[in-house]
């Protein structure tokens, strides 16, 4: 089709990085055992102290100690085991309530939906139009059976950044667990679990050009948890399954590669699709926090055109977009984020997600506001929902 | 060169302009790609993804029933 690809669905998945790949290539094909323990074979002994340095070098991008870092196949799992793992260990112990925001990503509210047919009382919290959860809402809703609360650290749809650190004291004052899905700003917007008050913090490869199938769950040191796949003893017996060593070290790589110089770049491109597409283009609503969102997200709703036909244009100019979250644009279900901030059907329908990586250039985003511009336009006089 | 012939009556958006993206991937240079659909808003989409790909619209026709547009990639 198009002889240029303009990739903007780095929320999605990431282009891998060369740097990324040249480092996990001879866990391939040199190293390539499992870890073993000291008593075991050399070549396990390498591997091993390879995925150890991986561990070693997230777990300090985080502020963590190396054990507090556990590694998974990725978000999905990451998020899996927080929320089961501690449902696991404290619903008969402490209490069986449960918190989490009403916009959270599949894996946290799927969990939570999983949880609740167990027995477990699931509490959604709503969101304002900027997609921010009311921290009074929150308080009203804890209680000596809360074990848990799952808010994420930003959103993916929209990218609104959630005040972490508030909600984190809150839960903490009030003896229950805090979980953040942190997939969409670990290396984007700085993360300390020395200030932040986190239990459990869910990070992954993929968002940042890194290897897809490997992720990591921060578990702070003391916090009640179990594993919910059973297996050998592997991950501080927390995770049973052959370690992926070429992954660790690829998702060590992908985060030691992310610089603030990137963050700002991106960060520029962000506001200038934004402010160009406002300018340029009438009738249309900036979705997610205006200040507070991740540096690399702009989504933006078009309105009196839907979603889906706007992507599929903007394919044939080799642009890559998503409506909603990438679930949703393979379902063309409706966004549950779009639909919690308030937006009626059209808006829900109608929304674009832009995210940036680090191949994209400002020239780039001049291209798609313009082959954007040119779309909406024409398709606004021929959609049935057009009021040209 | 083939003839891909892509039936899309009774759809709406966005699956005739779907279909006629799927048919134009497996299409090679000289094919002739045949749309046949009944939504008004795909009769004028379809003409503007030829465009976008420059591809040659050889027909676009409307009979009481249904509307055909013929490409050639």
């Amino acid at each position: 089709m198009a002889d240029k690809n303009y990739y903007m669905d780095n929320a999605a998945a990431t282009r891998l990085d060369e740097a990324v790949l040249e480092a996990m290539t001879p866990y391939f094909f040199e190293c390539y055992s499992v870890a073993t323990s000291e008593f075991g074979y050399s070549l396990g002994l390498e591997a091993k102290a390879a995925m150890e340095q991986a561990r070693g070098s997230l777990a300090k991008q985080l502020g963590a100690s190396p054990d507090e870092f556990i590694f998974t196949s990725g978000s999905t799992e990451s998020s899996n085991l927080a929320l089961k793992g501690v449902a696991k260990a404290l619903g008969n112990k402490k209490g069986r309530h449960i918190i989490v925001s009403k916009i959270e990503d599949f894996p946290v509210l799927h969990s939570a939906k999983t949880l609740e047919k167990q027995g477990f009382k699931v509490d959604y919290l709503d969101v304002d139009a900027d997609g921010l959860i009311s921290t009074d809402q929150l308080k009203g809703l804890l209680g000596p059976e809360t074990i848990l609360v799952s808010v994420q650290h930003a959103n993916q749809e929209i990218g609104t950044i959630q005040n972490i650190e508030e909600i984190g004291a809150i839960c903490r004052q009030q003896g229950a667990l805090f979980h953040t899905d942190a997939t969409h700003t670990f290396k984007r917007v700085p993360i300390n679990v020395q200030k932040m008050p986190a239990d459990l913090i869910t990070v992954s490869a993929h968002t940042i050009h890194g290897p897809k199938g490997i992720g990591g769950l921060y578990v702070r040191k003391g916090t009640p948890i179990a594993k919910i796949m059973d297996g050998g003893f592997h991950e501080f017996d927390l995770r049973a399954g052959m370690e992926n060593i070429p992954g660790a070290v690829g998702f060590a790589k992908a985060a030691e590669l992310v610089t603030d110089e990137e963050n700002n770049r991106l960060r520029d491109m962000r506001d200038t699709i934004i402010a160009s597409v406002l300018k340029s283009i009438p009738n249309v609503t900036l979705n997610g926090h205006p200040k507070n969102r991740t540096p690399q997200n702009a989504n933006i709703t078009f309105h009196h055109v839907e979603g889906e036909s706007i992507t599929l244009h903007l394919d044939l100019y080799g642009i890559s977009v998503s409506t909603g979250s990438a679930c949703f644009s393979r379902s063309l279900e409706g966004s549950h984020v779009i639909s919690a901030i308030g937006g009626d059907h059209e808006r829900v329908h109608g929304s674009l997600r832009f995210t940036l990586g680090r191949y994209n250039t400002m020239e780039e985003t001049a291209f798609v506001v313009e082959t954007l511009e040119s779309i909406v336009k024409q398709l606004r006089i021929i959609s049935p929902l057009g009021k040209s | 060169m083939a003839e891909i012939k892509v039936d899309v009556r009774g759809e709406s958006c966005p699956v005739p302009l779907v279909e006629t993206r799927k048919a134009l991937k497996k299409a090679v240079s000289g094919d002739i790609i045949e749309i046949t659909g009944t939504n008004p808003a795909s009769r004028k989409e379809i003409p503007m993804a030829a465009d976008a790909l420059s591809v040659k619209i050889i027909s676009d026709e409307q009979t009481a029933e249904a509307w055909t547009i013929r490409l050639q990639k």
